[in-house]
């Protein structure tokens, strides 16, 4: 030790100057656990979060609400155990009776560390979520990221700091940290296990990216636009809740002055408030025909009009176009629907268009949920036939070649039951070439329906009508047309005989 | 006076930590002895604001520091090395100093030559960026006094700060840092090694159960022990015949 006071040459430059609250806040960046926990974080978002999105197909809506529950739940335990590891550092450290005769107020003591913990967590999540999406632009046909799964990710981690904070400060003990990462995951994971159909409280959970008995769909927030109710309503209850825990921690005596202790008391009433309108809020919430929650209360009537778009159009036998989203599967979907196309090609009644067309949702009893087609399956002159992708496009559960196999049999039927007047009360004729054309198409007869599509007969067909229906599909397809082309219009009015079928 | 203690007391359950303690003492460094369990620690956590007092009057720096507003002003003046000092491994010497300075409200601009000054005092300049957890015993009680005078304080508590200082020369420089902090703030030194007090102290009080059995200057309690057989220093021996007086 010295006596001699010593000219002040600092032990570390500063090149700007910082107030102390920024000092304070940079010594916590700099010495926090959740340091140590940012490799750890991004590794698990690396190993389900993100191959589970970029196994999806390139949509922005899909990735972004793929990504929303999954990011979550990677980033819950590091989250909740740094801070609680933070929060009972004092006590683990032997050192509260140093620092409770010091100055500065033990709640904004506290709130640097928590606030430390948390940008470190925030910034961990929105760089998982940026890579993510980078990925996403550089695949993506149309459209923008969606930011409000973002938001809501971001937005649960300072709930989830405030929680495991307020947890090691009030229980300091070394396996504090362990239990209240564990507990936190299961408390997440199982936060939607109550919701019941489209209309929930527990919609609030911030792992619930839109209707449960959905989740992420490629047809949602495509045609019609991300609705943010429930979002706006999540981001509030965490926010809310992110008050309410950290005004807490200063309510007990000495954590500072008394102005001090009724901020933080009108802190906690406030977000207790807001934590309580929100879920409120949520359970006001019901599925809309898009596949989207709305909340009355939040809903912008004006996002419910379909957003704009020009069509991708690739050239079968008859144009099939989509929405620029789906540009990558068009290849895919028209050489899919070419065999069933240029059987009807040019025969009057055939479609001069197929058109895809957005899902409808509607949510049935408990929690099954009924997809349909927006709109009539045929409009206007000359007639368009509208077709709606299945909801899973290739990705994890889905191969292209069953993605064709299934918009083939999808949109083939009605398709070619519109050209030769096919239906409930088609002449034997009619349902000979009918099989025929479809069996010429490669379409098997047992497939199934198009969403929204009447559900065919599965009576076997009559033996005379079947032989016939092999006669007609055996002739060469030049042949099999051009007996359409004179026939037809006897066909459609059922004055032809299986006899005079080829 | 920076200190005015009226009848203090503090009770911990049943037991009966400090039992009426009064005391007045200005700049210059007081030496607070006694054996273990004899109520010196909790003195100084009274004096430090850390534990509210059960009974009687405190006054530090001219404010009471029972009220909020008085007490954080106490506490920007006041530095504080308790006798187990906790420490955050993962900061280093110099960010364990800065700590400090920022909870005492020091001037952001002031800190980091403060936090410099600090660390060179005590003598670990060299360390100012070695992490707590590779610093020795001594060392790292060091780096307490260090984020003690930090906010060069008025009112300096010390708990047993010689414990770890092992080599004769670093308790001959502290007893001089402390007698030129002595000049311009009011230091409570609490030891059990009475040749601290006779090299550093202006004043000295003896503690046993509870209660202050001695209040002088070094000299006066040494004279106490003349002709007492217990002890080689006079210090020594006025200590044991004051402390045998009290118990007898």
């Amino acid at each position: 030790m010295t006596a001699v006071p010593v000219a002040g040459r600092p032990v570390r430059a500063r090149r700007w100057p910082l107030g102390a609250a920024g000092r304070l806040l940079r010594l916590e960046l700099r010495r926090n656990a959740m340091v140590w926990m940012v490799p750890v974080a991004a590794a698990l978002f690396w190993f389900t979060a993100y191959r589970k999105s970029v196994a999806s197909p390139p949509l922005w809506d899909l990735r972004a609400m793929t990504m929303q529950g999954p990011a979550l739940l990677v980033f819950v335990s590091p989250v909740a155990g740094a801070a609680a590891w933070m929060g009972s550092r004092e006590g683990r450290r032997r050192i509260t009776g140093l620092v409770a005769g010091t100055a500065r107020p033990r709640w904004t003591r506290q709130l640097a560390t928590w606030a430390a913990t948390t940008c470190w967590a925030v910034v961990a999540c929105l760089g998982c979520v940026a890579v993510l999406y980078g990925v996403t632009a550089r695949q993506a046909a149309w459209g923008g990221p969606l930011w409000w799964p973002a938001a809501v990710a971001a937005a649960s981690l300072p709930a989830l700091s405030a929680f495991g904070f307020a947890a090691g400060t009030l229980v300091p003990r070394r396996f504090t940290a362990p239990v209240i990462a564990v507990a936190a995951f299961f408390a997440l994971g199982i936060s939607t296990q109550p919701i019941h159909g489209s209309q929930s409280y527990w919609q609030i959970s911030p792992v619930v990216t839109g209707p449960w008995d959905i989740g992420p769909s490629a047809g949602v927030a495509t045609f019609y636009h991300y609705l943010p109710d429930l979002p706006i309503a999540q981001v509030m209850f965490l926010a809310g809740l992110t008050v309410a825990v950290l005004g807490a921690l200063g309510l007990p005596a000495g954590s500072g002055g008394q102005w001090l202790r009724r901020s933080a008391a009108a802190l906690t009433a406030a977000g207790l408030l807001a934590a309580g309108t929100a879920v409120t809020l949520a359970g006001t919430g019901r599925m809309d025909a898009h596949g989207m929650i709305t909340i009355p209360a939040l809903h912008d009537a004006a996002a419910d009009r379909p957003i704009r778009y020009h069509p991708v159009c690739g050239h079968a036998a008859i144009p099939v176009c989509l929405h620029p989203a789906y540009a990558g599967y068009l290849p895919g979907v028209a050489a899919a629907l070419e065999p069933v196309l240029s059987q009807v090609a040019g025969l009057p009644g055939a479609p001069a268009r197929i058109s895809q067309a957005a899902a409808t949702y509607h949510q049935g009893p408990d929690n099954s949920v009924s997809t349909g087609m927006a709109g009539p399956r045929w409009s206007g002159t000359p007639a368009v036939f509208h077709l709606v992708l299945p909801g899973q496009l290739p990705g994890p559960t889905m191969t292209t070649s069953e993605l064709a196999a299934q918009v083939r049999a999808d949109a083939g039927p009605p398709i070619v039951a519109a050209v030769i007047g096919g239906g409930p009360g088609a002449s034997p004729a009619q349902q000979a070439v009918m099989a025929a054309l479809m069996t010429a198409a490669g379409v098997p007869p047992s497939a199934a329906p198009a969403p929204g599509a009447p559900q065919p007969a599965a009576v076997p067909l009559p033996a005379p009508v079947s032989a016939a229906a092999q006669r007609f599909a055996a002739l060469p397809p030049a042949a099999r047309h051009s007996w359409l082309v004179r026939h037809l219009a006897a066909l459609r009015a059922g004055r032809i005989t299986l006899a005079q079928l080829p | 006076m920076n200190v005015e203690i009226t009848g203090l007391t503090r009770r911990f359950g049943r037991t009966q930590a400090v039992a009426g303690v009064t005391l007045e003492t200005g700049p210059g460094v007081f030496g607070l002895l006694g054996p273990n369990g004899a109520g010196k620690t909790s003195l100084l956590r009274m004096m430090a604001t850390v534990i509210a007092p059960s009974s009687g009057t405190l006054r530090l720096l001219g404010r009471d520091p029972g009220s909020y507003g008085p007490r954080r002003e106490i506490r920007r003046r006041l530095g504080y090395l308790p006798q187990n000092l906790g420490y955050y491994p993962g900061f280093t010497v110099a960010e364990f100093v800065e700590y400090f300075a920022l909870l005492k409200e020091m001037p952001a601009a002031r800190v980091a030559a403060a936090v410099a000054a600090a660390v060179e005092r005590a003598e670990l300049g060299g360390k100012a960026r070695a992490k707590l957890r590779t610093l020795s015993g001594g060392m790292l009680r060091r780096a307490g006094i260090a984020q003690a005078i930090v906010n060069e304080p008025e009112l300096l508590l010390l708990d047993e700060p010689t414990a770890g200082l092992a080599q004769l020369a670093q308790r001959v420089r502290f007893r001089a840092l402390l007698r030129e902090l002595g000049q311009r703030a009011t230091v409570v030194v609490s030891t059990h090694l009475v040749e601290d007090v006779g090299a550093a102290c202006t004043q000295v009080a003896l503690m046993d159960q509870g209660r202050i059995v001695f209040h002088g200057t070094p000299g006066g309690l040494a004279a106490c022990g003349a002709g007492y057989g217990t002890g080689d220093a006079p210090l020594e021996r006025g200590y044991s015949a004051v402390l045998a007086a009290a118990r007898s």
